[in-house]
Formats: C-alpha cells, sequence, structure tokens
C-alpha cells in the first residue's frame, strides 16, 4: 500500500533531518530539563508542608508530569516550523508533483512528531531518575514498563493533538516566528493555569475552575496517577477522551488548512 | 527527423486570475511536441512559473483546456504525476539528506524498487558529475551542485516530459554550461521532451529548438530562434541621441527616409533602427543627423538576437544584466 510506504519514507526523512541536526532535539529538551533542574530544586521544600502534596510524594515526582507535558508541547511546536520550512524550501511541491500519497506527507510528519515525543520523554524521565537518586527522593513509576508505555502513549497523543495546532498555524501563516509567537503565548497559561506543576488544591480558585476546562489537566492527572497511584482508568480513560477531542478538532483544522496548500 | 510526432503538451486559451484579480495567464495556446526542446523567454513576473505550476498539477487553472500526453491536467493529475519530472525555480535539495539519499527519496516517491532506485542512481550521479560527493549532505554543496542535484532527482523515474523553470538562474557560467550540456544530451540521447523556461536569451538560443515569448502573462512571439531573428530580418542600431526627449521623433523623421531601413522602435538608449545593411547604414545616420544640428552620444551595432526579438514584440528589453554581453562593436565592425 502506498500510504503506508510513503508514510514510511516521510517519517524516515524527518528522523534523518532531527537527528543529523541535534542542535534542534537539545533546544526543545533545554527548556524542560531546566525546569526539572531548576523547578524540582527551588520548591522541594513543598512537599515539608503537610497538606499540600500527596504523602510520601516529592515534589519532583509530582511536577515531572506537567515538565513532560511541557515537553510535549515544545516538541509539537516545532513541527509547524517544520511545514513552514518545507514550503519555503519548495520542497512541499516537490513531494506534490510526484505521485507520493498526499496524506502521507501529513501522516509522515505526525508520526516523526510522535515518536520524538516519545525519545524526549524517556530522556526526561531518565534524567528524573538520577535527580531523584541524587536528591535522596527516588523517582519511579509505580505502574513499571507498562505504565511507562502507557505515558507514552499519553504524552505522544497529546504531541499530536498540540501538532495540530502548529500545523495548521504554520500553513496558515507561513511564518515560523508567527507559530513560535502564538504557540509561546497559548503554551503557558494552558501550562501554569493546570495542575502541571502545583497541586490543585494549592491554586486560586478561579485557577481551579479555569484548570478543570484545561485539557492539559486532564493529560497531566493521567500521567501523574501512571506514575504515582497505579492504574487509575477513571482518570486515564477520560483524559484519553479529552485529548482524542481535541485531536479531531486542531488535527481537521490541520487537514483543511493542508488541503488548501496542497490544491 | 520523423516526420510524423505528436503533441505532448497542448494548451488552448489558458487564462489564471490569482484570487487578487491579477491576471497572471492571459488567454494562451500553444504546443509541445513529443521530443522537442520548447522554451519559454521573458523576464520576471512575465507568467512562466505560473504556467508551469499548472502544467504540473501545482496550480488550477482559472480556465482553458490543457494536456499532458493526453491526459487532462485538471482531471488526470495522478496520471501526469508519474510521467513529468519538474525542476522548480527554487533548488529543492533537503540540505540535511546526501545527495544519494535525496536522489532515492525521490524515486521512493514514485514507488520505483530499491535495487532499482539504487541502479538508477548510480547512473544519475554519474550524469551530472556528482559520485565523489554522493554521500556528502547536500546542505555542503555548491549552489550548482545543488541545482545539478535538485535535476538528477527530477530525473530518477525516467520522465517521458521534463519541466525546468530557470534551471541555471544564479548559476555561475561554468555551472551553467555544464546544466546545458545534460540537458542537450537528455534531449538527444534519451529523447525527453523538455520544456524550460528562462530569463536568458543566450540560453533560449542555445538549447531551444522552438520557443515562446512571453510577456504579461501573453505570447507575443512563436517560433525557432532563427526563425524570430529572420523575422527582425535585420541587424539592429543603437542609437543615443544627448537630447532624447526634444530630438526623438526628428531623428526618426529623418531615418525613415534613408534606404533600407526597416523599422525605428524606441529602446531605452533612444532609438533602435533595423536595417538590411546596418553597417552602411551608419555613415548615412551619422550625416544626417548631424547635418541638422541633433546631437549623438553614441551609436552601437549588432546583429539580429531574440533580444531584439523580445524587444520588437514588447518595446523593452530584458532584464539580464548578468549573463547577456551583447555581441556588438562601437560603430560598425562586424564580428
Amino acid at each position: 500500500m502506498t500510504l503506508l510506504s510513503d508514510t514510511r519514507y516521510i517519517f524516515i526523512r524527518y528522523m534523518k533531518k532531527l537527528v543529523r541536526t541535534p542542535i534542534l532535539l537539545f533546544f526543545s529538551l533545554f527548556q524542560p530539563i531546566l525546569f526539572l533542574a531548576l523547578f524540582t530544586q527551588l520548591l522541594t521544600r513543598l512537599g515539608n508542608i503537610p497538606g499540600i502534596l500527596p504523602s510520601g510524594v516529592s515534589y519532583l515526582e509530582f511536577a515531572a508530569a506537567g515538565i513532560l507535558m511541557q515537553n510535549a508541547f515544545g516538541s509539537a511546536l516545532q513541527s509547524g516550523n517544520s511545514i513552514v520550512a518545507d514550503i519555503d524550501s519548495g520542497f512541499l511541491h516537490k513531494m506534490l508533483v510526484t505521485p507520493v500519497s498526499r496524506s502521507a506527507i501529513l501522516l509522515g510528519r505526525l508520526t516523526s512528531d510522535a515518536f520524538r515525543v516519545v525519545v524526549q520523554t524517556a530522556i526526561i524521565l531518565a534524567l528524573a531518575y538520577i535527580l531523584g537518586a541524587a536528591a535522596g527522593t527516588p523517582f519511579t513509576v509505580t505502574t513499571g514498563v507498562i505504565g511507562i508505555l502507557l505515558i507514552f502513549f499519553t504524552l505522544a497523543f497529546f504531541g499530536l493533538a498540540w501538532s495540530g495546532i502548529s500545523l495548521a498555524l504554520g500553513m496558515k501563516t507561513r511564518s515560523s516566528e508567527t507559530v513560535f509567537a502564538i504557540g509561546g503565548v497559548i503554551t503557558f497559561p494552558l501550562l501554569f493555569l493546570s495542575s502541571a506543576l502545583f497541586p490543585i488544591s494549592f491554586l486560586p480558585s478561579w485557577v481551579q475552575t479555569v484548570s478543570k476546562f484545561n485539557p492539559v489537566s486532564y493529560a497531566v492527572d493521567a500521567t501523574r496517577v501512571l506514575m504515582i497511584n497505579g492504574y487509575d482508568w477513571g482518570t486515564i480513560l477520560p483524559a484519553w477522551g479529552v485529548i482524542g477531542l481535541v485531536a479531531l478538532i486542531t488535527l481537521s483544522v490541520t487537514l483543511y488548512q493542508f488541503r488548501k496548500v496542497v490544491s | 527527423m520523423v516526420t510524423f510526432m505528436d503533441d505532448i503538451i497542448t494548451v488552448k486559451n489558458l487564462v489564471e486570475v490569482y484570487s487578487d484579480g491579477t491576471k497572471a495567464i492571459d488567454d494562451i495556446t500553444f504546443s509541445v511536441q513529443e521530443g522537442e526542446f520548447f522554451g519559454f523567454l521573458g523576464p520576471n513576473g512575465a507568467g512562466k512559473s505560473t504556467t508551469i505550476k499548472i502544467l504540473t498539477t501545482l496550480l488550477r487553472k482559472t480556465s482553458g483546456d490543457v494536456t499532458i500526453a493526453g491526459y487532462n491536467v485538471a482531471k488526470q493529475s495522478a496520471a501526469i504525476r508519474k510521467i513529468i519530472g519538474v525542476q522548480s525555480q527554487e533548488t529543492t535539495v533537503d540540505g540535511d539528506l546526501t545527495g544519494r539519499e535525496n536522489i532515492e527519496l525521490v524515486g521512493h516517491f514514485h514507488q520505483m524498487k530499491t535495487d532499482e532506485i539504487k541502479k538508477r542512481v548510480e547512473a544519475l550521479l554519474s550524469l551530472v558529475g556528482l559520485e565523489s560527493a554522493a554521500d556528502k549532505r547536500a546542505r555542503n554543496y555548491s549552489g550548482g551542485m545543488k541545482k545539478r542535484l535538485d535535476l538528477a532527482t527530477a530525473l530518477v523515474h525516467k520522465p517521458k516530459m521534463l519541466f525546468l523553470d530557470e534551471p541555471t538562474t544564479g548559476l555561475d557560467p561554468q555551472s551553467r554550461s555544464a546544466i546545458w550540456s545534460y540537458l542537450e544530451k537528455l534531449n538527444k540521447e534519451e529523447g525527453i521532451t523538455i520544456f524550460l523556461t528562462t530569463q536568458y536569451l543566450e540560453e533560449a538560443d542555445k538549447l531551444c529548438k522552438r520557443l515562446s515569448i512571453i510577456d504579461i502573462g501573453k505570447i507575443v512571439a512563436s517560433g525557432s530562434p532563427a526563425e524570430l531573428k529572420r523575422e527582425i530580418g535585420a541587424d539592429s542600431i543603437r542609437i543615443s541621441l544627448e537630447n532624447c526627449k526634444n530630438d526623438n521623433s526628428k531623428a526618426k523623421e529623418l531615418i525613415k527616409t534613408l534606404n533600407d531601413v526597416t523599422e525605428i522602435v524606441d529602446s531605452e538608449e533612444c532609438l533602435t533602427v533595423y536595417a538590411k545593411n546596418a553597417g552602411l547604414l551608419i555613415a548615412d545616420i551619422v550625416r544626417a543627423l548631424d547635418s541638422t544640428g541633433i546631437r549623438i552620444a553614441s551609436v552601437t551595432f549588432s546583429s539580429p538576437s531574440l533580444d531584439d526579438v523580445f524587444l520588437k514584440h514588447t518595446g523593452k528589453r530584458i532584464r539580464t544584466e548578468e549573463l547577456v554581453k551583447a555581441p556588438s562593436a562601437m560603430f560598425g565592425g562586424r564580428r
């Protein structure tokens, strides 16, 4: 089937580009790692105040899920960038004058985004483990290997939903500066007005209300329970539902924009 | 030459109007025969790239009929994409991939088998002289190497028909002549039909068997370079006057009365006179103008070129500062 093989070749192209431009990987990992190192150090004492964090949970353990989410944001943001680069350089046209499957152009990009989120997630989890061990507050994932795979899935899925926004923005504006500017403007409020970095009870009540309608909270909560509590399907499944809904909307917009670019 | 040849491209009454109302293509009709080396010559913004985008299925036409190898461009774009190779004006190689990987990738886009691609890549690398750089990243290639690689990627699936949008723009003379020789080879030895756009007269003159001159969305003249030049029928004398504004019409009247003058047109210098025996005429012109007190700044003489064809049909010179070395000499002196 040409859709699958074409997707594969386009996926491989993006992987080669990523591996051969390690600076890109470095930059998108830089911020989450900085947050992981600084934030968890600065706010370690939070764990000592009773009633803020669940008992026996370090701030590192608590914040890891939020930082993974931030990482997925940052990585997905570069997706829109790549489509702008392909449009600007004419490479998209080069693909379009061949019989290559049109859907594969988009699918190849999205699968490479998802894969990239998984790789970066693995790197951050490993770093969290090292940091935890060094600080004497061991960082582990309660649900083990299967749980880690589910975490990968949740974040890749979330990354895809977010790639949808950045791809649509990229195709609409044809400007990577705009993608980064708008992406940045949306990312931070979503992250801070959610349960990503602070326990929900710790936040002012209006933020608590906003947080309930913030899809980031759902994704973070699912990741967090897999790390700390176990297979709490009552948290995990609704989160996947919310991410699916967001993905449906953003990827529809992307598809709409893509059709306009392609035709 | 085979006497019967089929048209591989037919374009009838093609019109392209952009969403902002600009008429980029204004009712053009032409055809290209199988095996032909055909060119569109025109300045920037004439509508060359727009035409190529329509012919290569990238842009939807506003109206008109276009077929490529018998396939309708509006309804059978998938069939067309299988048999065409395209090199766009921007050099579109992926700098993060090696030269070899760039060609292989496009081979995969054409659903070629892996071992078939491998063989083809070797042949193409040697055709465009990139064997030694094949496994280096294209990012590090020079401009000329990138263009050659881009050409190779357009050829991987052995297209029947090759579209080249300004394939040598921005290249140094050596790279340009290298590309020219590959293109001539492809057309002569492999029988690939080539449609090329260029703003370089020299390029059109050297490569194209037949060409159309396009300006502001319209075809203003068509024929072989020789035919087009013959149409001018004469050498040209470019006259620049010290006071062009005042003396222009008076000078025209005077020159008109001289023998052998075919045509006089306004040009950048001031006037361009076309005549059969321009060498002999120069003295007459100078004498005639001098006797009435019109002061001449300079007189330049040249044999007909496509530039003159362009000037005749559009009233302006084509802008190609970097390439055109006008085969001209002051005051006569045939080459």
